[in-house]
């Protein structure tokens, strides 16, 4: 044990909550001054809440923050600032009318008399920072004039400006291209040789084995290792990140794929930002089969499955064949009534409805797709007999048709969702995370559940962070990584460590360079 | 995470935090501390509450004119607040109430004296017109929102101060001068007998214009309970993502609550001309258009209650002018009262309530947390 021996910065058992849920479950970080300490961990292990108790933006339930010696309670994230805190977000904070200087100085301007802002003394210090550090930013250019990749030296620049000695980088990869991230990495190394402390949150193994001296990995709110790259494998370090004890197994036969249902071709998807998230996507859907998709959060699963779905538009050359029709930027509309389900990863807010009853849940979708006798008037005798298979044949534990959706349990409602997109007579099923957050009991009967509807025929789409239930129900697996999908063999072919690394961008397919 | 550790809450004995017990809880309350505040009010003006009070329920219902006046004001209240109903119960803020009552008000004055119809025809042209020019008002912030996603708060808000200023301009420059008559009031002549609404009461003010309201708002009932279209306007509403996965024309619907809230805020101002004015009178409504939207809050969107509430409101206006006459009270107290019953009902309890619930939770929640971890630690 290393109990004795004082570190730089120590966060001591972190506990933080938001309501039922427990983000940081006495959570120890321990960083040695002028060191990169990578912290990794899937999303939603813990990380960005950690960091924003450390830059004063969330009290801790429980626990201490202590920087070279000193016990420290930060009341917000200025006093953090002034702390020696810095931290650099994933999504830039910056202003896009505003010139670099302007941005970089802002809120903390030095002043004469106490009222007017000293731009001259601003000037120097900035130039200074830059000279020393070795940044090349036009000081002068409008924010929404210049690249991404200096938008980020900006926001370095920013946070040295206020004085930080530990600057906190939260993905700051996922919007660099790869000579951008050679550029970034140049500037950490010079960061540390000067004295600074640099945690870096990430999830792709590759920057961590690049630059990292050490590395603490966070699994569900809690550390699951702590340890040096020069001591690990890839594969260790992935196991560590995602690997779960199997605690269970899927019942699943072997599959004669029939016809295809779903084609896609060239696939390209971009964000708001015009960031690439979905790259040259190429893949198939045969009827009775369930594709399995796995991937960490954020690789651009999202923007895959809301174009196929008619929910983000596809970049130009690409082309999603439905049964042989082009359904390229159609509607979900169009979607449901060709016959395609989608159980949303978001179960609360595009899956289900919390402020509306048990019926009018049940038959969202239904009612486009197959419709009721009458077009007018809502016909209650159709509408439960429809609702109550539903409830009947997914076990769903409700008080009633008119009970609101939100007095729920999660696993219940993911039953309610999971019944009424599978008994409708749709040809294909897209599902995002089918069993998020839902009790061992319940994942069994949702899997057992689809693994019935690919034995009527019918085709399932299967995007999951879960690795474990892509391998239990997929009779085909692929990986997605930065947008690219990666094919990882058939049913059983691969092992989940083999997976996990093509997941973390490790392994011999070198897409991230 | 949650896996792993989901239960299924246990109902509480006495669960004070939903159901209809807090509805009846915080409308009984909300009336007994305005009695309190109204009694404190007068009480300090030198009057007897009693017979303030008194006075105020003889003036609403005493006689056949009274309970027709009482009518004649809940009219304007049925038709906004079920503007206002339609556009709060799914998802769009329609501020623009009182712009679209005064533009209705004032095509209905306009074709009302200008054009010869035949009767009656004449007075279902004006009403028409009247909730069309609604629409078209309503149609202006749709497309902003639609196609270029500027929220319709500020929109609709701003076209008010647009449509009240531009018919008094027309009034005043043009309608008044073509006549080539001389007035004090910036105001159109009265409109033809054709064109009016039958008296509901006769020798009162109420007119068929109250019963137009009740219809409207049964119709609003019945859309969004019985109709599929409503189930999809109320979907739109709570929540829209939902309703676009689940493959409703969210474009289309969204359009068609604009359309509708619209039709109803340029129809509540055609009533106002066709049985109740009977012309264009520059700032005739005072704030109607805004007291719809505050009524739509008071029956939380309910249809059927907003027509009691309208009733009350209507009783209340014509009740505090009888107070006036009575004591030495000014009807404004009575105003101030209904103001704060709004505040009052419109208090979260439900919120406040769970505020405090959930750092009771949160404490313990963390008491065992540091017991277990600190039992893991000492191992």
């Amino acid at each position: 044990m290393q109990n004795e021996e004082q570190h730089y910065l120590e966060m001591r058992n972190i506990v933080k909550s938001f309501g039922p849920l427990i983000a940081n479950n006495n959570i120890t970080l321990k960083v040695e001054k002028a060191t990169v300490h990578a912290l990794i961990g899937e999303n939603g292990a813990g990380k960005s809440t950690l960091m924003n108790i450390l830059s004063g933006i969330y009290k801790p339930d429980y626990g201490e923050i202590i920087i070279d010696g000193k016990k420290m309670h930060f009341r917000n994230s200025f006093d953090a600032a002034k702390n020696g805190i810095g931290m650099v977000f994933q999504e830039f904070m910056l202003f896009d009318d505003l010139t670099v200087i302007e941005n970089i100085v802002y809120a903390y301007e030095k002043t004469r008399y106490g009222m007017f802002i000293d731009k001259k003394k601003n000037r120097e210090k900035v130039e200074q920072i830059c000279r020393d550090y070795h940044f090349n930013i036009p000081l002068d250019a409008k924010v929404s004039e210049i690249p991404v990749s200096l938008l980020q030296q900006v926001e370095i620049v920013k946070v040295l400006y206020k004085g930080a000695e530990i600057i906190i980088l939260d993905e700051p990869t996922s919007v660099l291209t790869p000579q951008g991230v050679q550029g970034l990495f140049k500037a950490i190394r010079f960061l540390i040789k000067n004295g600074k402390t640099i945690i870096l949150i990430t999830h792709k193994l590759k920057e961590v084995f690049a630059i990292a001296d050490e590395i603490t990995v966070l699994r569900d709110g809690k550390v699951t290792g702590n340890v040096k790259p020069s001591e690990i494998t890839e594969n260790e370090l992935a196991n560590m990140m995602v690997g779960r004890e199997v605690l269970l197994e899927a019942d699943k036969d072997p599959v004669e794929p029939g016809e295809v249902i779903l084609e896609v071709k060239n696939l390209t998807v971009k964000d708001k930002e015009g960031v690439v998230r979905v790259k040259n996507v190429n893949f198939d859907v045969h009827a009775g089969e369930i594709v399995g998709i796995a991937g960490v959060a954020g690789s651009g699963q999202q923007f895959l499955v809301e174009a196929l779905f008619g929910l983000s538009d596809a970049e130009k050359g690409s082309q999603i064949l439905f049964n042989g029709k082009d359904i390229t930027n159609g509607t979900p509309r169009d979607a449901r009534l060709m016959g395609i389900g989608y159980i949303p990863q978001d179960r609360l807010n595009a899956g289900g409805n919390p402020q509306g009853t048990i019926w009018e849940n049940a038959i969202m979708g239904y009612h486009v797709a197959h419709g009721f006798k009458s077009k007018v008037f809502l016909d209650h005798k159709e509408i439960d007999e429809f609702s109550d298979r539903v409830v009947a044949q997914f076990n769903v534990k409700t008080q009633g048709l008119n009970e609101k959706l939100k007095s729920l349990s999660g696993g219940n409602i993911q039953k309610l969702i999971v019944g009424r997109e599978s008994i409708q007579d749709n040809k294909l099923l897209i599902i995002e995370d089918p069993t998020r957050g839902i009790d061992v009991g319940a994942i069994e009967f949702v899997w057992e559940k689809l693994l019935a509807i690919t034995r009527e025929g019918k085709g399932i789409l299967l995007v999951s962070h879960e690795l474990n239930e892509v391998m239990q129900l997929s009779d085909r697996i692929y990986v997605i990584y930065n947008g690219v999908l990666i094919e990882a063999g058939n049913y059983h072919e691969k092992t989940e460590q083999e997976i996990g690394l093509l997941m973390l961008g490790g392994g011999e397919d070198d897409v991230w360079k | 995470m949650t896996s792993g550790n989901e239960t299924i809450a246990k109902p509480k004995r006495f669960d004070l935090t939903s159901g209809i017990w807090v509805e009846v809880a915080r409308y009984f309350f909300s009336f007994i501390g305005v009695l309190l505040l109204g009694a404190l009010l007068i009480y300090a003006q030198g009057e007897d509450p009693l017979k303030a009070a008194k006075l105020i329920v003889a003036g609403a219902f005493g006689n056949r004119v009274a309970i027709g006046n009482s009518f004649r004001w809940a009219t304007p209240c049925l038709l906004t607040g079920a503007a206002a109903i339609v556009a709060f119960k799914s998802g769009v803020n329609n501020l623009g109430i009182e712009g679209q009552m005064y533009l209705g008000a004032f095509i209905a004055a306009v074709i009302g004296y200008f054009y010869k119809l035949p009767a009656g025809v004449h007075m279902i042209v004006c009403l028409v017109a009247a909730g069309f020019s609604g629409v078209i008002w309503m149609i202006i912030p749709a497309v902003m929102r639609l196609f270029f996603r500027i929220n319709e708060y500020i929109t609709t808000m701003m076209m008010n101060f647009i449509a009240t200023l531009f018919c008094d301009f027309f009034v005043i420059w043009v309608i008044i001068p073509s006549l080539g008559i001389t007035t004090t009031t910036a105001a159109t002549p009265n409109i033809m007998k054709g064109a009016r609404l039958p008296s509901l009461i006769k020798g009162t003010s109420a007119s068929w214009g109250f019963l137009l309201g009740i219809f409207c708002c049964v119709f609003v009932y019945i859309l969004y309970r019985y109709t599929i279209q409503g189930y999809e306007l109320k979907q739109v509403g709570e929540n829209l993502k939902f309703a676009l996965v689940g493959g409703v024309n969210v474009k289309k619907t969204f359009l068609s609550i604009f359309v509708l809230s619209g039709f109803l805020g340029g129809l509540a101002g055609g009533v106002e001309v066709t049985g109740g004015y009977y012309r264009y009178v520059s700032g005739f409504s005072y704030t109607m258009g805004w007291e719809g939207i505050m009524i739509a809050n008071i029956c939380k969107q309910n249809p059927i209650a907003l027509i009691f509430v309208s009733i009350i409101w209507g009783a209340l206006k014509t009740g505090a002018m009888n107070m006036e006459r009575g004591t030495a009270l000014n009807r404004l107290t009575v105003n101030l009262l209904q103001m704060i019953f709004v505040i009052l009902v419109s208090i979260d309890f439900e919120g406040i309530f769970k505020f405090f619930d959930d750092r009771i939770n949160k404490k313990k929640e963390l008491d065992k947390i540091i017991r277990q971890t600190g039992a893991q630690n000492a191992n």
